[in-house]
């Protein structure tokens, strides 16, 4: 398993915990950096705040993006990584509770690249990680401008 | 007019007889005396006599006058009379004139007696159609009156409309936060339940005995119910929610195609599918679809019991409108409690029985209705179903 970087944004210590949980019962040992809300995960990306000094140009190979946040929310951090040359074509799973319309069609509005809904079923949810691991972190070939972190 | 001695002869000889008488008495005085008085006679008889003349003359000069008067009268009157036959002969023109013009005139009066026969009949005409066009005008007052009246109701039933549908769209708005945050929300902590149970049973399974094992599984099941409940609240909602959009749709083309979806779910159960062909409806494409794979789906649901099943998708006529059914030869219900069929989260079989929220139907008569049909069921125990729809 390539050693790639997972930013995890989730407020819900619960689901971060179960996410955690899932990534680690299919085996998919990347790093998971985890931002609890949407200032801490712009500030990952773009070295600020408490990341400040980071090397920007170690990009995540996936962001998971819950919608529901505290202080900026998803699909706000998901506008501002898109308007962002160093983060356009970062890939961005969208990872959330809800399926409203609404929020489906803004996230791939933005630019989001898959938009997942979180069984509550764990046992389901399980195995949405693992097709999601499968995916995004093995199967897909990522942009060729961005740096791996 | 005045008398003249004119007549010189007389007036000579009266002069000699004057001069003679003079000059005898010259003469001799007795023979003079006696002639003196004949002459003397005779020249009072000559004076008198001078003296008629005259009169005579004067006389005679006044009927002269008179004559000459007389004359020029008769002159005048002449041509009096000559004025008189000229204006009677002009008068005679006149006349014929003023007669032409006065048959002309009783023709013209003729005539207008016919139109005025004409005008009479016209008039009459007039006045009745004016007396119709009175009563005609009663009404058109009347109806317009009603009609003010009416306009003054539709303004009011609009304005009142405009406010509840500002409060519809609030409450809609609402509903909207709502739904959003039950979407969110409700579910995250299920999704902990859930997840810790299945935590629990893996990591910790050597400090479980059998009991608490199935404990936790009867914990796990119910918060997937719950999902499930909520997911078809939210459906539920969504289906009042969302904006339709009307098109011309292929009703037993749908039907097909979900009834294969079912089977290929369960390829062990024998259903005969009877789909009438070119069944076409108006209506929104998502939302008749959710009411087709619910009655669909309940009636491969309520057959699962019997060994052969049949579900039938047609059409028939009922009170002169066009109504498609869904009909399966299935567990049916018990007629009874046919009014809580369409009622949300209610059930006429036990979840043991037959699995479901109660939320299925409610869904589909929303649709319906949001589509101006109705809904109803036909049905009896062990005997099957038959469900009914009309679309606007």
């Amino acid at each position: 398993m390539p050693n790639n970087v997972i930013l995890l944004v989730e407020d819900n210590p619960d689901d971060e915990a179960l996410t955690l949980r899932a990534l680690q019962k299919n085996n998919i040992r990347n790093d998971v950096v985890v931002a609890h809300d949407g200032v801490e995960a712009l500030d990952y990306l773009f070295g600020t705040g408490s990341h400040a000094g980071r090397d920007v140009h170690l990009v995540p190979q996936v962001v998971l993006l819950d919608l529901k946040l505290p202080k900026v929310d998803g699909l706000e951090v998901l506008r501002r990584l898109r308007a962002d040359a160093r983060t356009k074509l970062l890939p961005v799973v969208i990872l959330t509770s809800s399926n409203e319309e609404q929020d489906r069609l803004r996230g791939y509005d933005l630019g989001a690249n898959s938009y997942v809904r979180k069984p509550v079923d764990f046992n389901q949810f399980i195995e949405a990680v693992r097709q999601l691991g499968l995916y995004w972190l093995i199967l897909n070939e990522r942009p060729p401008m961005i740096r791996r972190a | 007019m005045s008398v003249q001695t004119s007549d010189p002869s007389l007036h000579q000889t009266l002069l000699e007889s004057r001069r003679l008488a003079f000059a005898h008495s010259q003469e001799s005085r007795p023979e003079r005396t006696a002639l003196e008085i004949t002459q003397r006679a005779v020249l009072n008889i000559l004076e008198d006599f001078a003296a008629e003349k005259s009169d005579l003359e004067l006389g005679q000069c006044a009927t002269l006058n008179i004559f000459e008067d007389f004359d020029a009268e008769k002159s005048r009157m002449a041509g009096a009379q000559r004025a008189a036959l000229n204006i009677l002969e002009d008068f005679a023109v006149e006349k014929t004139l003023l007669q032409a013009a006065q048959r002309s005139a009783l023709n013209i009066l003729d005539d207008f007696s016919a139109e005025k026969a004409h005008l009479q009949e016209t008039q009459r005409a007039v006045v009745n159609i004016l007396d119709d066009f009175d009563q005609e005008k009663v009404k058109v007052q009347r109806a317009n009156a009603q009609l003010e009246k009416e306009i003054t109701d539709r303004q009011h039933a609009e304005e009142e409309t405009q406010r509840a549908n500002k409060e519809l769209l609030a409450a809609n708005k609402e509903l909207e936060a709502f739904s959003y945050s039950v979407s969110h929300d409700l579910r995250a902590p299920l999704r902990s339940i859930d997840g810790f149970s299945q935590a629990l049973l893996e990591d910790h399974a050597d400090k479980l005995d059998p009991s608490g094992k199935n404990q936790l599984q009867r914990v796990r099941l119910a918060t997937q119910r719950m999902s499930v409940l909520i997911d078809d609240l939210l459906n539920l909602s969504r289906v009042t929610r969302t904006p339709m959009r009307r098109e011309r749709l292929d009703l037993s083309a749908l039907a097909r195609s979900i009834a294969e979806e079912v089977q290929k779910a369960d390829l062990t159960r024998h259903v005969e599918f009877v789909i009438a062909d070119g069944l076409v409806a108006e209506g929104d494409w998502r939302l008749l679809r959710v009411v087709m794979e619910n009655l669909l789906g309940n009636a491969w649901k309520y057959t699962s019991a019997h060994e052969r099943a049949r579900i039938e998708f047609g059409a028939s006529q009922h009170n002169g409108r066009r109504a498609f059914f869904v009909r399966d030869d299935g567990a049916g219900f018990d007629p009874r409690y046919a009014g809580r069929l369409f009622g949300a989260f209610q059930r006429l079989h036990g979840a043991n029985e037959f699995p479901g929220s109660g939320v299925g139907l409610a869904t589909v008569q929303r649709i319906i209705h949001r589509h101006g049909g109705e809904i109803w069921a036909e049905a009896a125990v062990e005997k099957g179903a038959t469900f009914y729809f009309t679309l606007g």
